[in-house]
């Protein structure tokens, strides 16, 4: 056990105690280092006394409120956090994220389910990825196009809302980091895999043509994901940020 | 200032100030009819001039010499009385009840008639108005005879007039008076009906009625809408209570889910997680429609195609034949969670019963159809309307081995209708269910 490699410290703010037991259990078991806290004021003093590399954090909680909680941690730390919450809502969801959580996992969440997605939060932040996406509301514009990462929104040319899915998102993000350069399948699935532990099945190519003809409004989308023959893709519009 | 009023705010006042008009008015209308009556002489003062008539001839013709009697008579004849003098008896003595009466009248009007030979013949008319020809003869002293015919009116047209008059008026003033309280009446206890007959049909709306007409119904006006406004907090504090609740549940399903985490057996573990999996999904659909009258988001531009897309390919990526066709870009204003949701209910329902989902994105004039087929076995025309219902499920084999609580259809629909849409259900000519999704088209 010693020679184990530093296991990550998670902090659990949550307020059933059972659960609280529960995930404590579950994530020393998968080779974490578990905290756990039952509401703001201890889940404070933890982040005094321990450096804490994911916060799981529940929104509701007693007293203030996992949204506030999430504010005031962002504001002193970049450490990632994944909001729990009872209410599957999407609502719910986008005002987390927006508040920079990087993660949100509804209730009842399978064991599998929620080690997958610390696993991949982890992996990506300690990969250096994040760098690659930038936080908050930069939204970033291409051939009329908006993409919003914070509210992770698609805009199309007539404004309209266009429904991706997570892994759709990711790629094109991926492709909007690095406009008009030449991407390698194998660079895009080790993306895709950062977040998504379930991507490995997928095939690029697949999500590529998906992508492909949901901006197939204007008829430009061919030109917009090029193929590069034997290589990969290359996303050739120019990509301005705001 | 509150303005004088005189008319009653209650019902049982506006009823009594109208009967209270009704016979002021017949009592006015027969009091004029009766004026009018007393134009013509009553029966009394007729005979009551008969008798004069019949004394002051005896009085002449008793002086004048036999000779010019007869055209003194004929002289004292006015209209409508003659006076014959002749030497013989003119007529028999008829001593029925009507000639006994007669002749009292007379003697009463005239007293010097008592005790004289008077010879009376009264024959009442059969037909209306029932006058009465009266021949009275009187034995003058030297033994000849004066005879007096004449007509008595009776009143009894009059009379008849005036009844049926006053009947009339009556008649009239309680129509006028019925319909005056009808037509108050009426009105508000008909929007009241309507009302009643509409309340619980709708999306749970309100149902209010104008709080108007007699003080009464408005005052069941009132309480009706406040019955209604008990009702509306009643429902919406169970409401609050039972998605309080679902949620609550969340939490230890959460632990039941980690829990089953533990379980070493395989097959046990993958059946709780199921089982879980089956309670999770009742709850959400539970919240869904419970949920689905105030839903916070605001409608929005959405691509249709993009999103029906993104469900058919996290569907074909879990292997279940699902597939999409028609229109790839299709703009239209809704809540972009919502019509995901219904959407998504209609593939699940479609894979589900059908065993496949074939998704068509097509334009029907102002209207855009998102057509989701299967090859199943449909739903028995009867029963295409029911399955809207909530918690209404096919009675069948198939039914049992469903997750769920009957909910799907029941919020598409409700998801459609807050959109402007509509949801239409029809079996297809060559077998399974089509199913139609139809927002109005940008």
């Amino acid at each position: 056990m010693a020679t184990a490699p530093v296991a990550p410290v998670v902090l659990i703010v949550e307020d059933d105690p059972a659960l609280r037991t529960l995930l404590m259990r579950l994530l020393r078991e998968e080779g974490f280092q578990p905290l756990s806290a039952a509401h703001g004021a201890e889940m404070a003093r933890m982040l005094e006394t321990n450096a804490v590399d994911l916060i799981l954090l529940d929104i509701m909680l007693p007293g203030s409120n996992g949204f506030d909680l999430c504010r005031s941690i962002r504001r002193e730390s970049d450490v990632p956090i994944v909001m729990l919450s009872a209410r599957d809502d999407e609502t719910d969801r986008l005002i987390g994220l927006e508040l920079g959580a990087d993660d949100y996992i509804g209730k009842p969440f399978s064991k599998k389910e929620l080690i997958a997605r610390i696993r991949a939060i982890l992996r990506r932040t300690q990969n250096g990825v994040q760098t690659a996406q930038p936080r908050g509301h930069q939204q970033m514009t291409f051939a009329g196009w908006t993409l919003d990462p914070g509210r992770r929104e698609l805009l199309s040319p007539d404004g309209a809302f266009v429904d991706l899915s997570g892994a759709e998102f990711d790629l094109l993000l991926a492709f909007l980091s690095s406009p008009q350069r030449v991407i390698g399948r194998e660079r895009l699935l080790e993306m895709s895999r950062a977040r998504f532990s379930d991507a490995s099945d997928r095939s690029i190519d697949v999500l590529v043509s998906r992508l492909r003809r949901k901006l197939a409004v204007t008829g430009q989308a061919e030109a917009l994901l090029r193929t590069v023959r034997g290589v990969g893709y290359i996303f050739t519009a120019a990509v301005e940020r705001r | 200032m509150k303005p004088l009023r005189l008319w009653p705010q209650r019902l049982v006042g506006q009823v009594t100030l109208v009967l209270m008009l009704a016979v002021a008015l017949e009592f006015i209308g027969s009091s004029i009819l009766f004026e009018n009556s007393r134009i013509y002489p009553n029966r009394d003062n007729q005979i009551r001039r008969a008798a004069e008539q019949l004394v002051t001839a005896e009085a002449l013709l008793d002086v004048s010499p036999p000779d010019i009697r007869p055209s003194h008579a004929e002289e004292m004849s006015s209209h409508g009385v003659s006076l014959h003098w002749s030497a013989l008896p003119p007529l028999i003595n008829h001593d029925r009840a009507t000639e006994q009466q007669m002749r009292e009248r007379f003697q009463d009007a005239e007293p010097t008639l008592r005790g004289r030979d008077l010879r009376f013949n009264a024959d009442i008319d059969r037909s209306l108005p029932r006058d009465t020809h009266l021949k009275v003869a009187l034995k003058l002293r030297d033994g000849t005879w004066v005879t007096l015919k004449t007509k008595i009116r009776a009143a009894s047209w009059a009379v008849l007039l005036s009844s049926a008059g006053s009947a009339f008026i009556l008649g009239l003033g309680v129509i006028a008076a019925a319909a005056l309280v009808l037509r108050n009446l009426s009105r508000p206890l008909r929007a009241l009906a309507e009302a009643a007959d509409k309340i619980g049909q709708g999306q749970g709306a309100q149902v209010r009625i104008a709080e108007s007409g007699a003080g009464d119904l408005k005052l069941v006006a009132k309480a009706f809408n406040a019955m209604q406004d008990r009702i509306a907090g009643l429902l919406k504090t169970r409401t609050e209570a039972l998605a309080a609740v679902s949620h609550d549940l969340r939490t230890p399903l959460a632990r039941l889910r980690l829990r089953a985490g533990f379980v070493q057996d395989t097959a046990a573990r993958e059946a709780l997680e199921n089982d879980v999996d089956e309670m999770a999904a009742m709850l959400n659909s539970l919240l869904a429609y419970l949920g689905g009258q105030e839903d916070p988001e605001p409608p929005r531009r959405i691509d249709l195609a993009a999103l029906a897309m993104t469900i058919v390919d996290d569907a074909a990526d879990a292997e279940r034949p699902a597939t999409f066709a028609g229109l790839e870009h299709v703009p239209v204003m809704a809540r972009h969670l919502s019509l995901k949701r219904a959407i998504n209910n209609l593939v699940e329902n479609a894979l589900h019963y059908g065993g496949n989902a074939a998704l068509t994105l097509s334009r029907e004039d102002r209207t855009i159809v998102l057509a989701v087929e299967d090859n199943g076995p449909g739903i028995p025309d009867d029963q295409l309307a029911q399955v809207l219902q909530p918690f209404h499920r096919l009675d069948d084999a198939r039914a049992r081995n469903t997750a769920g609580l009957g909910l799907g259809l029941t919020i598409v629909q409700q998801i459609l209708q807050r959109e402007g849409g509509s949801l239409v259900l029809k079996n297809r000519a060559q077998g399974g269910l089509r199913v139609e999704l139809r927002l109005p088209a940008l």
